[in-house]
């Protein structure tokens, strides 16, 4: 028993740093999940689609010689692209958010296919973001924490100032209440495709982020990524809390970091990889059937309202 | 000033259940003046205040605001001259957000959204004293979430932001009808002060004859998708709520005797 404890405690720390750069990475992808359901009331699904597609635009881009900033620029513009058609979809042909999510998902995988012309492209050897860190060996997690966490730190402030000004506070507006947004005058496709698509451009960033981290781009890599993002999202929500808008914008990327080394200490102690997905799906189910469970107990007077619910 | 010219809407046309909701309806409210609207159901009230915001579309005719043409505007254009209650305190507000950031996008509604800090302090003091006025302490609780509050203080809340930025046109859509008789009252009284105080060309709609008789300076009773009855100037002093209800009446009887 001391043994499997240290075992299992030993590997979890050795993966650490590599874990944590990762889920720093992977941060944006919650952030592009969280930003529709949470400041827009957009139930959405392009994300899963977003975030290959910008590993793929990103990858093409690097093999291609373009350079790195270059490649997560055009990722960015592609994602921003994908999140604007969902959003489309939904205002003009009034389809279900969810499923405008899954139509260009779906559509995506074929997109994706078409921008790589395989169904994998190594990208080994070329240059990336994270060698341009100074005093530190490229290659290793320092690099990739340092380079991320400074890009996380910015992105975090710049989304928290925007989200308290004017702008910002209409854009609010249109997913708490989109009848009262328009009679005070706001646009509501436009704070819509502009949100949902700023949404879609953080999936793509951190697809691309991951790509030239990881060397390769794969059209399978956003397999998963949602329900994986949903489970950070709600951990995330359940430390930091989401009552005012830092803590809202705060919780994907701390529950970004505290999810995936949940992963990696399950991944320690020998749990089979094959399995994660369910356990992770488990988990989220759980996550969102706990206050409906503890009302039928009579424990709680309302179930909270909820957008993941019906 | 007001003008609607020969609106009309029609629903499920050409269908077995077509209704015609607006049958070349024309009215005029001039500026600074109080309009009652009353009718029965069906007689096109809301689709005539929903046709001057702009969330109905009419087939023909034309809505107009102090001479300018609104009748092809989005909704969200047409905010920065018209603004309204709801009759659903829901609908008024955004209750994830605070009174303060309610206020901020009332204040906002006729003027460009800048990428400066919204909440500023200058603004907070203002709004303080805007809510103080109603005196239901809604002053002390700016960084309440609004669905916190009772229907009446988000209805209060609601007529405070519509009326604040002296909008060119108030709609009132039966905006005391879901409260109750003394929180009705104190959302009334404040309406009456705010209308008369900024002199704002207002447009209500009601199911209340009492507050018909006692509000306003013309009362305007629709029926069929069109004007039926204007009552305005001495006889507007006079009437009871028996006059009105007897206006009722008499369109009951015509419709039956005509069919």
């Amino acid at each position: 028993m001391i043994d499997f404890l240290q075992t299992t405690l030993g590997s979890f720390v050795a993966l650490i740093p590599v874990t944590l750069a990762q889920s720093l990475i992977l941060g944006f992808v919650v952030a592009g999940i969280m930003i529709p359901f949470r400041m827009l009331s957009f139930p959405d699904l392009t994300s899963e689609g977003a975030f290959p597609l910008g590993g793929c635009v990103c990858g093409v881009a690097l093999a291609s010689g373009l350079g790195p900033l270059t490649a997560i620029g055009l990722a960015l513009l592609t994602g921003f692209i994908a999140g604007c058609c969902t959003a489309f979809i939904h205002l003009r042909f009034r389809i279900h958010t969810l499923l405008a999510g899954i139509l260009v998902m779906t559509m995506l995988y074929s997109v994706n296919l078409r921008i790589m012309g395989r169904s994998n492209l190594s990208v080994f050897g070329t240059e990336t973001i994270f060698d341009w860190v100074p005093f530190v060996q490229p290659g290793f997690p320092l690099a990739k924490i340092i380079a991320v966490g400074v890009i996380t730190l910015a992105i975090f402030l710049a989304l928290n100032f925007f989200f308290t000004t004017e702008k910002g506070t209409a854009v609010r507006a249109v997913g708490a209440n989109p009848v009262m947004a328009e009679a005070q005058g706001i646009n509501v496709w436009a704070a819509t495709i502009g949100g949902i698509g700023l949404a879609g451009a953080f999936s793509a960033f951190s697809g691309a982020l991951m790509v030239q981290s990881q060397g390769f781009a794969d059209v399978n890599m956003g397999l998963g990524i949602l329900i994986n993002g949903l489970a950070a999202l709600m951990i995330g929500e359940a430390i930091v809390g989401k009552a005012t808008v830092w803590r809202q914008l705060l919780a994907p990327f701390a529950g970004a970091m505290v999810y995936y080394q949940l992963v990696s200490l399950c991944l320690a102690a020998g749990m089979p990889p094959p399995d994660l997905k369910l356990a992770t799906g488990a988990f989220v189910l759980l996550m969102l059937a706990l206050p409906t469970l503890r009302a039928a107990r009579g424990r709680q007077a309302a179930t909270p309202r909820e957008s993941f619910r019906e | 000033m007001l003008e609607i010219r020969a609106a009309r809407k029609v629903f499920y046309r050409g269908q077995p259940d077509e209704k015609i909701a607006l049958n070349g309806l024309d009215l005029t409210l001039n500026t600074g003046e109080f309009g009652v609207v009353i009718g029965s159901n069906g007689a096109g009230k809301s689709s005539m205040l929903n046709a001057i915001s702009g969330s109905l579309a009419l087939d023909s005719g034309q809505i107009l605001i102090n001479g300018d043409d609104m009748t092809g505007l989005p909704v969200h254009k047409r905010a920065k001259r018209i603004a309204r209650v709801f009759q659903d305190p829901m609908l008024g507000t955004a209750a994830s957000m605070t009174v303060a950031e309610n206020m901020l996008l009332a204040e906002l509604r006729n003027s460009r959204r800048t990428l400066r800090h919204g909440l500023n302090a200058k603004r907070l003091a203002d709004y303080r004293e805007r809510l103080a006025i109603l005196g239901l302490g809604l002053e002390d609780r700016l960084n309440t979430r609004v669905d916190l509050l009772s229907g009446g203080q988000r209805q209060s809340l609601s007529l405070i932001m519509a009326v604040g930025g002296s909008p060119d046109l108030l709609l009132l859509d039966e905006h005391t009808a879901a409260l109750d008789p003394r929180t009705a009252d104190i959302v009334m009284d404040a309406t009456v002060r705010a209308v008369e105080t900024l002199k704002l060309t207002t447009l209500m709609v009601t199911h209340n004859m009492q507050h018909a008789v006692d509000y306003g300076h013309r009362v305007i009773m629709l029926n069929a998708g069109r004007v039926h009855l204007e009552i305005g100037g001495e006889e507007k002093t006079n009437v009871t709520v028996p006059d009105l209800i007897g206006h009722f009446a008499t369109k009951t009887d015509s419709m039956l005797l005509a069919s």
